[in-house]
């Protein structure tokens, strides 16, 4: 597994808020280890039995926490991702959708230079099935396993995840990178993660139309990928120039087309299906595993 | 959203980005009030690009042909945008022409500048481009590299880094996803005009945005009708020309939903992503919006509850049932509160399908069985 394990300590920002808190109870429930939760005026409180600190810097010098998970609101979010990073946090993940660009941008900036690792923002989290879940994805339908899954899009990870359980395939680690254009981690970064796991046996990359994210994913996969990589790219049916509700779906001037990122991934030959059931099939097929029929 | 030309320069004014003077008019009849002189140019104010290749910029050379221009501009609809307005200026003494842009650069993660010695064209069919990331805090010293890599020299040079650096500041002061100047004029008289803007500012941003508060209605030309309504009732919708109804959670699953109708041999009618934790309210509003469209054969809907919950669907299905007994629907439900969900519907004779596939290979059959008929299924 990646990024997140049995180990991780989580503090959610937001906690006291109805998302927060409503994610807060089932990280809980499917055993992350989550520590604290940070809203501001609130010190004192308990969500769901855990305390509640003003600051991040606070939450981390009493829990030693090492992740956050971000549920505020759009504006916000910037300065919530910077004080996790300020206060030592490594792993910050922003479920938060409709932050402006512009934010997006500093709060990269700003997470690169404190070496801190940004997932999202606009993402459903991360899981690692059976040891710990970070964000909004629905525990019930990950199983532990070898596959390792990265995706642009929340409840379509969950359909394919679904498909690969279903079919005996367990996930090792299934990461949302968000569907914004401007973003935290990109496919190559999580791509290495799996590439040096030994806990991953093959990966499943589930990308959609707009910006050229999958094309870079794809020469990476060619130069350097030795476990094999199975893709699905939802938005053939998706008209140019019109924004398929991901701030990131969208094709512009000819660019950013299902038809190039499949190309691209053909060209590196990975194996593109085109149901989440074929997902299952090909990886069941190509990391030699032993598929439930 | 889309700025109009006038919206945008008169942004650029505010940031001391020189512009040249005008005039906006909405009647032909206002033109006689205009003393700018002769030959003149009117430019239709619309949202849509292609506005020269349309015929959209026209140089009358005297009041006449002028008034007579301006009644047929008037009634121009570009690209789906109709003409509400026109902006008039002088002709501009022009000696040569830029190309100044700032948009978002996905792939670096920064703004980024977007310039070329060619203005007046596509930026596309430019070959002397020069992009520069614009680093992160901002430093005035980025414009003039850029004037400079544009082969520029002199007071010239200082003007057009000045331009770039008020673009770069209004570009963030206003939270946009693209400010553009093209042409970036150079006048014999050596003075640097941006003589056409277009601002694109950012729909996640609005809300924060005081200045653009309350514009968004009357800038969504590009949009139907019920597109434009689900918009502006927070819900995405984007309109095909296919037969299936399709309501999802999610933008990802609602495309490969699409993809997979459009591959089991259907046409999808539409993208609707209610978005995740959605109530019985939207949910509700999510489904009489499909339900309008007249060509529809049948609605699919496609939920796996992540944060949703399916129960909240569930209720919101009970209602639409009761509303609408005739319309087809095909219903596949999997995830948070599944079981709520089936109590809820046990009654109301819909058949609850859990996984995806076999549930889009029911709508397609079941659009395809309406079409066999030659009769669609009516809505009530």
């Amino acid at each position: 597994m990646i990024l997140v394990d049995k180990d991780t300590k989580v503090i959610v920002q937001g906690a006291t808020g109805k998302m927060g808190g409503a994610h807060a109870k089932r990280m809980l429930d499917y055993g992350t280890k989550l520590v604290a939760g940070v809203t501001p005026g609130k010190a004192g409180e308990r969500v769901h039995g855990i305390p509640v600190f003003d600051t991040v810097q606070e939450a981390v010098d009493k829990t030693q926490a090492d992740c956050s998970v971000i549920f505020v609101p759009p504006y916000l979010a910037l300065d919530a991702g910077c004080e996790a990073a300020e206060a030592g946090i490594k792993t910050i993940v922003v479920i938060t959708e409709g932050i402006p660009p512009q934010d997006t941008v500093k709060l990269v900036h700003y997470l690169k230079e404190k070496d801190a690792l940004l997932i999202g923002p606009n993402c459903p989290g991360v899981i690692s099935p059976g040891a710990c879940l970070v964000g909004i994805l629905p525990g019930s339908i990950f199983k532990p396993g070898r596959i390792g899954m990265v995706s642009r899009s929340g409840t379509l990870t969950y359909e394919i995840a679904l498909a690969l359980s279903d079919a005996g395939l367990g996930q090792s680690t299934c990461v949302g990178i968000g569907g914004d254009p401007i973003k935290g981690l990109d496919y190559q970064t999580i791509l290495t993660l799996f590439e040096k796991d030994p806990g991953t046996e093959a990966i499943v990359l589930i990308g959609e139309i707009g910006g050229s994210a999958e094309e870079e994913a794809a020469a990476f996969i060619k130069e350097k990928c030795k476990k094999p990589v199975v893709a699905y790219i939802a938005g053939q049916t998706a008209p140019p120039g019109k924004r398929m509700g991901h701030a990131g779906a969208i094709v512009t001037g000819g660019k950013g087309t299902a038809q190039s990122k499949i190309e691209a991934l053909n060209a590196a030959r990975v194996k593109i299906a085109s149901t989440p059931s074929q997902v299952a099939k090909f990886v069941a097929e190509v990391a030699k595993l032993p598929a439930k029929t | 959203m889309n700025l109009y030309e006038y919206e945008a320069k008169q942004i650029f004014a505010e940031f001391g980005i020189p512009i040249p003077p005008s005039v906006r008019i909405t009647k032909a009849e206002e033109l006689s009030k205009v003393l700018f002189g002769y030959p003149l140019v009117l430019k239709c104010q619309v949202l849509s690009g292609g506005r020269g290749k349309a015929g959209g910029v026209k140089f009358p050379k005297d009041l006449k042909e002028g008034q007579k221009i301006a009644a047929e501009l008037l009634k121009l609809t570009i690209n789906g945008s109709p003409t509400r307005s026109l902006l008039v200026e002088p002709m501009l003494p022009i000696k040569q022409e830029l190309y100044l842009s700032i948009t978002l650069d996905r792939a670096q993660g920064t703004a980024i500048f977007i310039a070329s010695k060619e203005g007046g064209i596509e930026i596309e069919s430019s070959h002397n481009v020069v992009t520069m990331p614009v680093p992160y805090p901002y430093h005035p010293f980025t414009g003039r590299e850029l004037a400079k890599q544009l082969g520029l020299s002199g007071p010239i040079l200082v003007k057009v880094a000045d331009i770039a650096n008020k673009l770069y500041k209004l570009f963030e002061a206003k939270d946009l996803d693209l400010a553009e100047i093209n042409p970036l004029i150079i006048t014999e008289g050596g003075e640097v005009i941006a003589g056409d803007g277009k601002i694109i500012v950012n729909d996640d941003s609005l809300a924060r945005q005081k200045t653009f508060t309350g514009w968004q209605e009357s800038h969504l030309d590009e949009l139907t009708d019920r597109e434009r309504r689900a918009k502006l009732s927070g819900l995405n919708l984007v309109e095909l020309k296919g037969k299936i109804g399709i309501l999802c959670n999610g933008a990802g699953l609602t495309m490969a939903t699409m993809d997979m109708v459009k591959a089991f041999g259907g046409e999808p009618a539409n993208f609707l992503d209610v978005g995740g934790g959605s109530d019985q309210d939207k949910t509700l509003a999510a489904l009489d919006i499909v339900n309008e469209n007249p060509d529809i054969e049948v609605i699919l809907l496609n939920i796996l509850g992540g944060i949703t919950a399916c129960d909240e669907v569930a209720s919101a299905l009970v209602k639409f049932i009761k509303k609408n007994p005739q319309r087809q629907l095909v219903v596949r439900l999997r995830g948070n509160n599944q079981d709520l969900a089936e109590k809820i519907l046990a009654d109301s004779g819909l058949k609850l399908i859990k996984d995806l596939e076999p549930a889009v290979q029911e709508a397609v059959d079941r659009s395809n069985s309406a079409r066999g008929k030659g009769a669609p299924v009516a809505a009530k």
